[in-house]
């Protein structure tokens, strides 16, 4: 943890509405340096539209965000709110790392080519440099065999190391993971938890969005419960639970889950 | 028929053979009488060989009765279906007259009959060939301008259409919209007969490469929209996740991805366009449809048009084995 009294993130009243329907609904939120964070909550919470919301996937209607102290991602033109230009959002996004569902690997590249675009379109490095870097980071998911063919050959929990493997070598400063095992046959699920949880034995700062309450337990420093667009109670693994005892709605959703 | 024409050639030699006696021709009128009233009773062979009884006359002797009766001794042949008695006949009297025309004429036209079909068809393709194979390169070289600017005219309005930029796309759909909407034929007219009286001329070379790839742009255009809006909405995020602007994603993640895709497509729109080049042959282009057409309008010879169809199925056929094998490698990164 590099600057320990500075969070990395802080927001501030986020707010997403699509039409009618408030999505996240005033959320603040501060993630330390090197925190992991889980956000459970019933489907249709408002978990992946926060996470979305943090990089600019989604365009906020209210709120802030800080990242390593500066207001990102939105400027005042004549008093109204406007997203920032393009290259200022691609560079916020370039220290972001995202993890999805759905993986979302660029079936037309190879596994090392997926994992060399970053740095090469974005980061302009050279062929030499991002392979490296890339031959690297498949080392560290463990599939350094992989290297040379096309994502459709892979299982679904290669496909979510080579994804993992493709924000790493952004070398990003935050890792966001929306439900990243949800797409997973069960056996599958904990070779990607293995390196996700190398990750955070790193340093890594995630925001992970996860209904494996047994990950959670074992990783979190801090579990959020949303419901309904905003934070219904959080704290670490052991205090959800406890609150959970109490909480009716929350212990329902775990009981669901369990 | 053969009957008809048969009484035809009779009666023909009757007013001949009645010419000749009043010419008072010396001695051979009885036998022209009698193979006359023989070929009446339908007794062909004795008609010839009265004929040949009328002996080669020596030198400086009156041949008038001599060539008569061979050359009606070679139409009776020729009617008998027997081209080299026939020509013998001929031949005969070629061998006393070299330039006698009537029978190396008839020799020539005799020859002309007995060639088989395919010979026939054969001299007639060597001697189309060469215009048609001129033409078939102005189509080519049609084909391969528009091949080459209407995927990029193709790509940019796909591109515009699905700007949020409304001045943008409103235009784009705007074009799209025209040159789908009026008939090609049209708009070649348009932009060669029309444009000049605008003050921009240009040649019918240009103008019709304009024209097919303002069209083609605009049907491209639509399927590379269809093709890029067809790719997961997923690797759109995924690219301006790991920090990729918007043209950079098009570039690098969903254009290359609509490749595979568009291929069948964009196909059939260049097999189409093959066909539709033909249609500049009314902008004063030479191209293979007018080089067959004005051959045919020459010649009277189908020939000439089924000579264009097979080189228009060759081309079709050449590109549909070409855009299946690039359709093929498009996809490869999808193969197991
Ligand atoms: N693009 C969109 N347009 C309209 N409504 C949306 C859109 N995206 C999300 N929503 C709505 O916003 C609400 C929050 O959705 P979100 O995907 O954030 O939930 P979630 O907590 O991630 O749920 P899940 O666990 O099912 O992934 C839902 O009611 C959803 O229907
Ligand atoms: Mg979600």
């Amino acid at each position: 943890m590099s600057i320990a009294n500075q969070p990395l993130l802080e927001l501030k009243n986020i707010t997403k509405r699509f039409k009618d329907l408030t999505a996240v609904n005033g959320v603040n939120l501060t993630v330390a340096s090197g925190e992991k964070l889980v956000i459970i909550g019933p489907s249709g919470s408002g978990k992946s539209t926060l996470l979305r919301s943090i990089n600019m996937l989604e365009e906020i209607e209210e709120g802030t965000i800080n990242f390593e102290g500066r207001e990102v991602g939105y400027i005042l033109r004549n008093g109204k709110r406007h997203p920032d230009r393009p290259q200022a959002i691609s560079a916020l996004r370039a220290e972001i790392g995202m993890v999805f569902q759905h993986f979302h690997l660029f079936p037309h590249m190879t596994v090392l080519g997926n994992v060399m675009e970053g740095p090469v379109t974005v980061q302009r490095k050279t062929a030499n440099e991002a392979r490296s870097i890339a031959i690297n980071i498949l080392e560290k998911v463990g599939l350094s065999d992989k290297r040379d063919v096309f994502p459709a050959t892979l299982s679904g929990g290669q496909k979510q190391r080579v994804a993992i493997a493709r924000a790493l070598a952004m070398r990003p400063k935050l890792m966001l993971f929306d439900e990243p095992t949800s797409a997973l046959d069960p056996e599958l699920v904990g070779e990607v938890f293995d390196t996700i949880h190398t990750l955070a034995d790193e340093g890594m700062t995630m925001i992970i969005v996860t209904h494996h309450m047994g990950f959670a337990r074992e990783l979190a420093d801090r579990v959020i419960f949303m419901e309904s667009g905003s934070f219904l109670a959080q704290g670490t693994p052991e205090e959800l639970f406890s609150i959970a005892h109490d909480n009716e709605r929350i212990r329902g959703f775990l009981n669901r889950l369990l | 028929m053969r009957n008809n024409i048969g009484r035809v050639l009779l009666a023909l030699l009757f007013l001949w053979t009645m010419a000749g006696n009043c010419l008072g021709a010396v001695d051979y009128d009885h036998l022209f009488r009698q193979s006359s009233d023989l070929m009446a009773q339908g007794d062909l062979d004795g008609a010839l060989n009265l004929l040949k009884q009328v002996p080669t006359p020596a030198p400086g002797e009156d041949a008038g009765a001599f060539v008569s009766s061979r050359m009606q001794a070679a139409r009776i042949h020729a009617s008998q279906k027997a081209p080299d008695k026939a020509i013998a006949d001929c031949q005969e009297v070629l061998a006393l007259f070299p330039d006698n025309s009537e029978a190396r004429n008839f020799v020539a036209a005799l020859r002309e009959q007995a060639k088989p079909a395919w010979h026939t068809v054969l001299s007639d393709t060597i001697r189309f060939l060469p215009s048609l194979a001129k033409g078939a390169l102005t189509t080519l070289l049609l084909v391969l301008c528009t091949m080459l600017v209407s995927p990029l005219g193709g790509l940019l309005v796909a591109l515009g259409r699905i700007s949020t930029l409304r001045p943008i796309s409103g235009l784009c759909w705007l074009i799209i919209w025209f040159f789908r909407g009026t008939p090609l034929l049209l708009q070649l007219f348009f932009i060669y007969y029309g444009l000049p009286s605008l003050g921009i001329t240009m040649s019918p070379l240009s103008a019709a490469v304009l024209g097919l790839g303002l069209n083609y742009s605009a049907y491209l255009g639509e399927i590379i929209r269809g093709a890029i809006q067809s790719i997961d909405h997923g690797q759109m995020e995924a690219a301006k996740a790991i920090g990729m602007s918007y043209g950079q994603a098009m570039r690098r993640i969903i254009i290359p991805q609509t490749y595979k895709r568009l291929m069948p497509p964009i196909g059939n729109e260049f097999i189409a366009l093959i066909k539709d080049t033909a249609l500049v042959s009314t902008i004063a282009m030479v191209e293979l449809m007018r080089a067959a057409d004005q051959l045919f309008n020459t010649y009277f010879n189908i020939t000439a048009l089924a000579l264009a169809a097979v080189i228009y199925l060759l081309l079709t056929t050449i590109f549909t084995f070409i855009f299946e094998k690039i359709e093929y490698r498009a996809g490869i990164y999808e193969h197991r």
